[in-house]
């Protein structure tokens, strides 16, 4: 049903060019179009159809598209700024949840020194286990969260365990192991027959709040590095910088906090052993969320290994002829200290995640969001 | 025969959108084995469910458009080498500066030809090799893309891409790309059937096209509503670079489908106008009208006096689109000539915006008919009432239909109007606003104005109230007209005949081996080529007008 006798009505008198008018009311919609059929589109989600199209003299929607297209100006139109990037801003949410790990390991570290026996062993038993669902609650949300489309590794998760593990353990073990000990199991205090390294991990624990505060800053400039830059060279150059300054930002976080728990615990800092392990796992967790699930699991598989079979051999070496196996950690350990043989296996981890992580993270293409769907 | 149903987001899940299409297809057409090939679109959607299904459907496997899979698998140099030559094709080929859909008949354009030629080599390297999804979020391929879009003779909204624009491109791609990477392209998977239906265009008619290039299985392709337009109404806040980039590889997918595709159907002729503009080809576009089931609507329609004869319905979805605002204020103008009309709208909101249109519809009604009263001791009422069905009104749709003498449609867009081939169905008159594919469905069997005027809302629905004659004479046309194009029979029967036409025309011809893996000459009989089973007497491929009783042809003579 056309309707030539409305056309008349909605056109002012003498105005021969209808099209002008329609332009004018959909000029957003004409300004904004990348192609001719994405103006059609729109006309029809105004409710255009071809019989309407008619009135302006065209055979169907698409050619009355195709005259708009090609009469909005828009070469002389200035480009369009870049949209304002809005920078995650922090939220209360993750910001309580990081600092969650930390004070549960506090807590627990304080209750092993309150109480003795059985009671200690309990406690230590529900410390380990609060202080590991924290850290999951941690690592589910906020910067430290991977991305959702990528399925999880358990085996990342459970060298890591190792490492720590370790850092709690294994040198007290190595110490007395290279004496012929140990005599018996660890009683949960740094002066037993296998004493415990707490400070470490107390000061790892207390470290997801700076790494998750360190991986937000990291994602905030690296989002206006993308908005400000035009090509991909461009961007790289300037992110490789960024990622090696929030790294030592950690860094000096893990430091200062280290020396805090140790001077509180009364235990000498074991700075460069938790210094190269804090960074390995940072290192490992910023690869894991950016989608490289697969450098971190192999290089902390390794790590842990390596320190496995170091322990191994001075336990193998008690075997009759089997001497000769210790020598290698033996001397490490007489010519530095314990502390020596996580420093060497996790700093070398450490140094080839950071060289890998250099050159990763700085693509563009490791900041990739996956689409919403729509 | 054999038939892979290629579904996104709709069948066989629990509320997916197209379901009961494809659940009457499979039903009706239960002489044809299926294999459902089904996308979800997202988890909610996957935990739902599916919906019973019948026997004939053979297998169904499933695949989630929403997650990617990594295999894990990481390229050598030769492998990333052939990535990143046709990556770096497909990016050239969407920033070249050309229309994708040129009007008129032409030769296959080159551009056509290198985007198909792109597609297929990465369907072969993800065939051959595996590691797709990781090669389309690599940094190679955001590198192509930047080359791409920084060559001479680049689109002049691609040369402005900036490092955000070129990730969002690659993310979109990746995930538009997801199917390459699937194992569907096997000889027991799509290799094995007959024709691939797809149940949509764009990413879902992938695997088809995929089926066709590995094993010349024939495409259809149906479609309601036009990817193609849908994808340029989802995203109007993106980047010039992003939108003119994705727009680009939408606009190829779409010219690549109907190219190869041996039908196109698309569901009316506004998605056929959108198709044809796309670049397919008339000759193989068969419009195929949705299906409504009929029954419900049956003793509505064969009962035109249970309408109240001053009564105007409206059934639907209340959202702004409706332009409920417009038919209130023609309302106004019909009250001033038939002070006794009333007028039902009959739906609930559809989301917050709806909602909210909803709550502005009462008050602006409010506002327009005061209640009133018919004498001094009793309770008044407006004229205009708002219900839902299932509520103390009407109990089904039919019912709603049924208490009205007209039904009003005053959209300012709409696809198909189910609603109102409903209102056809039972036979009541119709005065509807000229949008969408309301005119196309409605042909002479009801009134249609143009849209946003109440002047002539108002003067159509005043003519049918005052002529109780012209509105049974328009309803019983209007019944009639329904049950001749938009039953679920008719739609399934074209369906049928589609069936049956490629297979003749194009047979997936595979070679039978032995034992020994030689050729098996004379293995498939010339039998196996005639449609439907060739044993079974009763499903010979036979005109309807031969299986019945014959009529004397000399009775009118006598």
């Amino acid at each position: 049903m056309t309707d030539l006798g409305e056309l008349d009505r909605s056109t002012p008198p003498g105005a021969a060019d209808p099209v002008k008018a329609l332009l004018h009311r959909h000029r957003d919609l004409c300004e904004q179009a990348v192609d001719p059929l994405e103006i059609a589109a729109g006309l029809e989600a105004h409710g255009i159809t071809d019989r309407t199209a008619a009135r302006f003299r065209h055979r169907d929607v698409f050619s009355l598209a195709e005259e708009l297209y090609a009469r909005v100006p828009r070469d002389d139109a200035p480009p369009r700024p870049a949209p304002a990037t809005t920078s995650p801003r922090a939220r209360g949410g993750w910001t309580v949840l990081t600092l969650l790990p930390g004070a549960l390991c506090v807590a627990t570290v304080a209750a092993l020194r309150l109480t003795h026996g059985q009671t200690r062993l309990y406690a230590a038993a529900a410390g380990v286990l609060a202080v590991a669902l924290a850290l999951r609650a941690a690592l589910r949300r906020g910067p430290l969260s991977a991305r959702t489309d990528i399925p999880p590794r358990a085996a990342t998760a459970s060298w890591s365990c190792w490492l720590l593990g370790y850092a709690l353990l294994g040198d007290g073990l190595l110490g007395t192991a290279v004496t012929g000990g140990p005599d018996g199991l660890p009683d949960g205090t740094a002066e037993g027959d296998w004493p415990l390294t707490v400070a470490p991990v107390v000061a790892l624990a207390l470290a997801c709040a700076p790494a998750a505060w360190a991986a937000h800053l990291l994602a905030a400039r690296v989002g206006r590095r993308l908005a400000s830059s035009r090509g991909l060279e461009d961007f790289s150059a300037s992110v490789r910088p960024v990622l090696i300054g929030v790294y030592v930002l950690f860094l000096g976080a893990v430091a200062a906090l280290l020396t805090a728990t140790s001077a509180l615990l009364g235990e000498p800092p074991a700075l460069p052993s938790t210094l190269a392990l804090g960074g390995l796992l940072f290192l490992a967790r910023l690869l894991t969320i950016h989608g490289f699930t697969h450098a971190p699991r192999v290089i902390l598989a390794v790590t842990a290994i390596a320190q496995t079979t170091a322990l191994a051999t001075l336990f193998a070496a008690r075997l009759p002829g089997c001497d000769a196996l210790a020598t290698p950690v033996q001397t490490l350990t007489t010519a530095w200290s314990p502390a020596a043989l996580p420093t060497l296996t996790c700093g070398t981890a450490a140094l080839i995640l950071l060289i890998h992580a250099s050159r990763t993270l700085a693509r563009a293409s490791a900041h990739i969001r996956p689409e919403r769907p729509r | 025969m054999r038939i892979g149903l290629l579904t996104e987001g709709g069948y066989p899940y629990v509320g997916g959108e197209g379901g009961l299409w494809c659940d009457r297809l499979v039903r009706g057409l239960d002489r044809h084995e299926f294999d459902v090939y089904a996308f979800s679109t997202d988890e909610a959607q996957e935990d739902a469910g599916w919906v019973p299904l019948p026997p004939r459907i053979g297998r169904v496997r499933t695949a989630p458009l929403w997650a990617a899979e990594d295999d894990g698998v990481v390229y050598g140099r030769r492998a990333r080498r052939r990535f990143s030559e046709h990556y770096g094709e497909l990016a050239a080929v969407l920033c070249a500066a050309t229309d994708p859909a040129a009007p008129g008949p032409q030769p296959v354009p080159p551009e056509a030809d290198r985007f198909a030629t792109a597609l297929r080599g990465l369907a072969e390297l993800a065939r051959d090799e595996g590691g797709l999804v990781a090669a389309l979020r690599s940094e190679t391929a955001v590198r192509a893309l930047e080359r791409a879009c920084r060559a001479p003779g680049a689109l002049r909204t691609a040369r402005e891409a900036r490092v955000p624009d070129l990730l969002a491109v690659a993310a979109h791609l990746e995930r538009a790309l997801r199917p390459l990477s699937l194992d569907w392209y096997e000889e027991d998977g799509l290799g094995a059937v007959d024709l691939c239906h797809a149940a949509a265009g764009g990413v879902t008619a992938l695997p088809g096209l995929l089926a066709h290039h590995f094993f010349d299985i024939p495409l259809l392709v149906t479609e309601y509503g036009v990817r193609l337009r849908t994808h340029y109404l989802t995203r109007p806040d993106a980047p010039p670079a992003v939108r003119s980039l994705l727009a680009a590889f939408h606009g190829r997918l779409a010219a690549e489908t109907y190219r190869r595709a041996a039908f196109i159907t698309p569901g009316n002729t506004h998605a056929r106008r959108w198709q044809e503009r796309c670049g397919a080809d008339r000759a193989k576009i068969r419009t195929v009208y949705p299906g409504m089931d009929a029954a419900p609507f049956a003793e509505a329609g064969e009962s035109p006096e249970r309408a109240d004869p001053y009564t105007l319905v409206w059934v639907g979805r209340v959202e702004p689109a409706k332009d409920l605002v417009s038919l209130l204020h023609a309302f106004a103008e019909i009250r001033e000539e038939e002070p006794r009309a009333r007028l039902r709208i009959i739906g609930g909101p559809s989301g917050p915006e709806g909602a909210a249109y909803l709550g502005h519809c009462e008050a602006l009604a409010a506002h327009l008919f005061p209640d009133e009263a018919e004498g001094p001791h009793s309770a008044g009422a407006g004229p205009v009432s708002f219900e839902e069905i299932g509520g103390p009104g009407p109990a089904t749709p039919a019912d709603a239909y049924a208490s009205g003498a007209v039904v009003v449609l005053s959209s300012v867009v709409e696809g198909f109007p189910a609603g109102l081939v409903e209102a056809m169905l039972c036979g009541r008159a119709t005065v509807s606003t000229d949008v969408g594919a309301v005119v196309e469905a409605i042909g002479g069997t009801g009134l249609v104005v143009p849209p946003r005027n109440p002047r002539a809302f108002a003067e159509a629905c005043v003519s049918l109230l005052r002529d109780p004659e012209r509105r049974v004479r328009l309803g019983a046309a209007a019944r009639a007209r329904a049950l001749e194009l938009f039953t679920v029979d008719q739609n399934i029967s074209a369906f049928h005949g589609i069936y049956l036409e490629i297979v003749a025309h194009t047979p997936v011809r595979r070679l039978l081996l032995d034992d020994t893996g030689d050729p098996l000459p004379f293995a498939a009989p010339a039998e196996s080529h005639v449609p439907g089973h060739w044993t079974d007497p009763a499903s010979r491929a036979a005109p309807t007008w031969a299986m019945d009783t014959p009529v004397p042809a000399t009775e009118t003579t006598r």
